[in-house]
């Protein structure tokens, strides 16, 4: 069996996603050279398209939309990041969060080897929420209170900002009274420390603006 | 405002939404937020997950300003095919027996409630439409897409369940999809 006839027989598990990761990256680096496969994929998509549409249909239960926007509300109220900032940093994890690539190379060199504490700013919605970032002697604990207990398989996960790039750090989860206590890697060559929600496992990009924000 | 831009066709709506408005955003929740709720329940099984899946699904689309690919078909196509990403990347993180069992439960219509606008009676006949055209599908080949898209089940997973060749699974998968695009063109004509 050719190349060619192997991934064509994967047309339709690619487009019901059950091709593993490795199957998957695959069969996209095909289709980028074929347009045989291509066209099979455009011409059987709209059937793949209309599965999501074929189950009962149910109402939401009316305490989502409450939810969902009371949040959306709580982001208007909170200036986002990327215009709170200073301009560099904001542009700099405005680029990372929406775009989710590394661009640029500049890193600002801030802070020492001094001990110090900041404060942390914490999204409105968790309006009893609180932290700081404890730095000594080149180490740094991250301190959080009264923080929401995250349910469907999420955790709180740490980001270091060193210029353009958001590098991933520890996930964890809150205990009593909604606290945490994250110990971090230096950060005296940071830009800041920040705080999302992702799934269990953690995530190599932020998948939301930062909910604790810690600019250094 | 909200009144004009109840008016705005969904492509419209997005880019308000993208510019951060709230209000656009309500809207393309009263329009999408009851089948992504239902494609949710469908998948993860139990109410509470489904909420989750919905609220984060939704705000990752608010909160990273998510572009609308007009290319990748409808406003409805495109937020719910996020809802399904979202539910598959939850479901997957479970244990594989419950998956199954969840997967194989079929929701009924007992949370159905309340009034029917114009437009929820249009979604509920669309879901009878393509249900039907799902239901014509020999059993065999109706199974294998229901275990992929909505079990999230790879197709070597699959083949375990059902004790058959992966290249078999392939196939069913493919005839599948081929036979309901012939019945939904056949259905528009």
């Amino acid at each position: 069996m050719s190349d060619h006839e192997r991934h064509r027989e994967d047309v339709g598990a690619y487009l019901l996603g059950a091709l593993n990761d490795i199957d998957r990256r695959a069969f996209e680096r095909h289709l980028r050279g074929c347009d045989e496969c291509r066209e099979e994929v455009a011409r059987l998509r709209p059937a793949a398209d209309v599965l999501p549409s074929s189950v009962v249909q149910l109402d939401p239960p009316p305490g989502l939309k409450a939810r969902l926007m009371a949040e959306v509300e709580g982001d208007s109220n909170v200036t986002p990041l990327g215009r709170r900032r200073p301009p560099m940093r904001l542009v700099a994890v405005a680029a990372v969060l929406l775009v989710g690539l590394v661009v640029g190379v500049g890193v600002a060199q801030l802070g020492g080897d001094e001990n110090r504490t900041v404060v942390a700013t914490v999204d409105k919605a968790m309006p009893r929420a609180g932290g700081s970032l404890e730095i000594a002697g080149g180490r740094a604990t991250l301190r959080l209170h009264d923080m929401p207990a995250l349910g469907g398989g999420r955790v709180y996960q740490t980001w270091i900002q060193h210029g353009d790039r958001m590098v991933p750090a520890m996930t964890f989860e809150v205990g009593a009274g909604g606290r945490g206590r994250v110990p971090l890697p230096d950060v005296s060559d940071a830009d800041g420390v920040y705080v999302t929600r992702e799934p269990r496992g953690g995530a190599q990009v932020p998948s939301e603006q930062p909910i604790v924000s810690v600019p250094l | 405002m909200a009144q004009d831009i109840r008016d705005l066709a969904d492509e419209e709506v997005m880019q308000l939404v993208q510019r951060g408005d709230a209000r656009a955003f309500e809207l393309l929740y009263d329009r999408h937020g009851g089948a992504a709720y239902s494609l949710a329940y469908r998948i993860v099984g139990r109410q509470g997950p489904a909420e989750d899946v919905v609220q984060e699904a939704l705000l990752s689309i608010w909160r990273s300003r998510l572009r609308y690919d007009q290319t990748r078909g409808s406003v409805r196509t495109w937020v719910l095919g996020i809802v399904h990403n979202r539910a598959i990347d939850g479901l997957r993180r479970m244990a594989v027996h419950d998956r199954r069992r969840e997967t194989l439960d079929i929701a009924d219509e007992r949370h159905e409630t309340g009034e029917r606008t114009d437009v929820e009676v249009a979604r509920r006949e669309e879901a009878r439409g393509v249900r039907g055209a799902l239901e014509t599908l020999p059993p065999e080949q109706r199974r294998a897409l229901e275990l992929a898209y909505f079990g999230g089940f790879t197709q070597t997973q699959i083949a375990e369940m059902l004790d058959e060749p992966v290249g078999t699974v392939k196939g069913r998968m493919r005839l599948g999809l081929e036979k309901m695009r012939r019945e939904l063109v056949e259905g528009m004509a």
